[in-house]
């Protein structure tokens, strides 16, 4: 009789041990199939409408700056074999160092992260970072994950506002976040880019925030893990054929162009 | 504890052997009928059971092995079920516990469909053949010496106390 039982307990040993397994895994989509990609687009729109109806987050207007960005974007999107979404960009007169994606696309990026980057290739290496994001359809799986169907498709406008507060200010969780860093680093060196440009610019974030440097450095807390990130980045095999072939866009030109955006206001 | 001699093949009828057989077959006759939920296989086995019980150890083993082996099949299969319209009409997101659940009973089905096989095939040949936890259990049921045979002599009707 005893070994009935033991063999019972074996049984369901193993079984919890699969289920449990399989769950730590992670291997399986958080299911946005369930949102399909045309509704994940109406999302997206409600959502902006709802951040550029923030006073803090205002549109930029400035032509120059819409454009340089813009052409950076284009370069990385040409990239993409197979775009889940007609992707567009907004820059957003904030001080914040940030970008996020909004659901159906929409990829936010503030003015103060456009002054962080000392170059152009180093927002490519952002916005390819959340091109990830968007492609792997990181942000309604978890929003999906965290609040579900229901809720996140409501139209209530008090339901929106607390929605766009979590997209902009919580984080990916530590593989999605590796999986946007590994899909920006295999874009950039088809955008014939430097993969590896993310790592410099991590570095320079997590050294101003460990010297208190930062004052708005939101992007620290929705991209947290920084060292462990850097490493994978820096890691990365660079094809033998890769050539690298800079923006050619004068990042200054922006920076005195975002002053005088500024100044405008 | 004592246990009834486990009968050979030779002393197996061939009517006992496709009873014993049927007892696995018949969950896959029933499955299409019971799919999603496949409470209707389990019905189906424990009315095979009462209607052939009294034809011997042999065949009463393979139906309790059949049996008991389907409970939690048809439990965590329900539970599938049952999380997905869960998470399909309550608008719950599917996690990795949902996953892992799901890749879990698919193993736990296609292994119960496999040794359910090999069971069937063996019984047709008047072979015993005996599952993880689910043989020794039913070989237990079915095999166990009873007091059958003692009679007991205490009174069923006494006198009143007084």
């Amino acid at each position: 009789m005893h070994k009935i039982v033991k063999e019972l307990i074996i049984i369901l040993g193993i079984a919890v041990l699969i289920w449990l397994g399989i769950a730590y895994l992670d291997i399986f989509p958080r299911h946005p199939e369930l949102i399909s990609e045309e509704t994940e687009e109406e999302l997206g729109d409600k959502y902006l409408e709802a951040i550029l109806k923030n006073p803090q987050f205002t549109q930029c207007t400035n032509k120059f700056i819409i454009n340089s960005v813009d052409s950076i974007c284009n370069r990385l999107e040409s990239a993409i074999e197979d775009p889940v979404y007609n992707y567009n960009y907004v820059v957003i007169e904030n001080s914040m160092i940030n970008a996020f994606t909004l659901p159906g696309g929409n990829i936010v990026i503030t003015t103060g992260l456009l002054k962080y980057c000392q170059t152009a290739d180093e927002l490519a290496g952002i916005v390819a970072h959340e091109l990830g994001h968007a492609q792997e359809r990181h942000i309604i799986s978890r929003l999906v994950k965290e609040l579900g169907i229901e809720i996140i498709t409501s139209g209530d406008i008090f339901v929106l506002g607390e929605i766009t507060k979590t997209i902009t200010s919580s984080s990916f969780d530590r593989k999605q976040e590796e999986k946007a860093d590994e899909y920006a680093c295999k874009l950039l060196q088809k955008a014939k880019l430097e993969p590896r440009i993310l790592a410099r610019l991590f570095g320079r974030l997590k050294e101003d925030t460990q010297n208190n440097a930062l004052k708005n450095f939101e992007i620290v807390n929705s991209h947290p893990n920084f060292s462990s990130r850097i490493k994978n980045i820096l890691a990365f095999e660079v094809e033998d054929t890769n050539h690298v072939d800079t923006l050619k866009i004068n990042w200054d030109e922006v920076i005195t162009a975002l002053g005088n955006s500024n100044e405008e206001e | 504890m004592e246990y009834h001699a486990v009968p050979q093949p030779e002393e197996i009828e061939i009517r006992e052997r496709d009873d014993a057989m049927g007892a696995y077959f018949m969950m896959f006759a029933t499955t299409a009928l019971g799919l999603p939920l496949p409470i209707i296989n389990l019905i189906a086995s424990i009315v095979y059971y009462y209607v052939n019980k009294a034809k011997g150890r042999f065949v009463q083993f393979h139906i309790l092995q059949s049996l008991y082996s389907q409970i939690p099949v048809t439990a965590l299969t329900t539970g599938v079920f049952i999380w997905t319209l869960r998470n399909f009409f309550g608008g719950y997101g599917f996690n990795n516990y949902y996953w892992g659940y799901l890749i879990m009973t698919g193993f736990v089905s296609l292994i119960y469909f496999i040794f359910s096989i090999v069971a069937a095939v063996k019984s047709n040949k008047g072979r015993f053949y005996y599952f993880v936890f689910f043989g020794k259990l039913a070989y237990h049921i079915v095999f166990k010496v009873r007091d059958e045979g003692v009679v007991n002599t205490d009174p069923i009707n006494k006198a009143p106390r007084m």
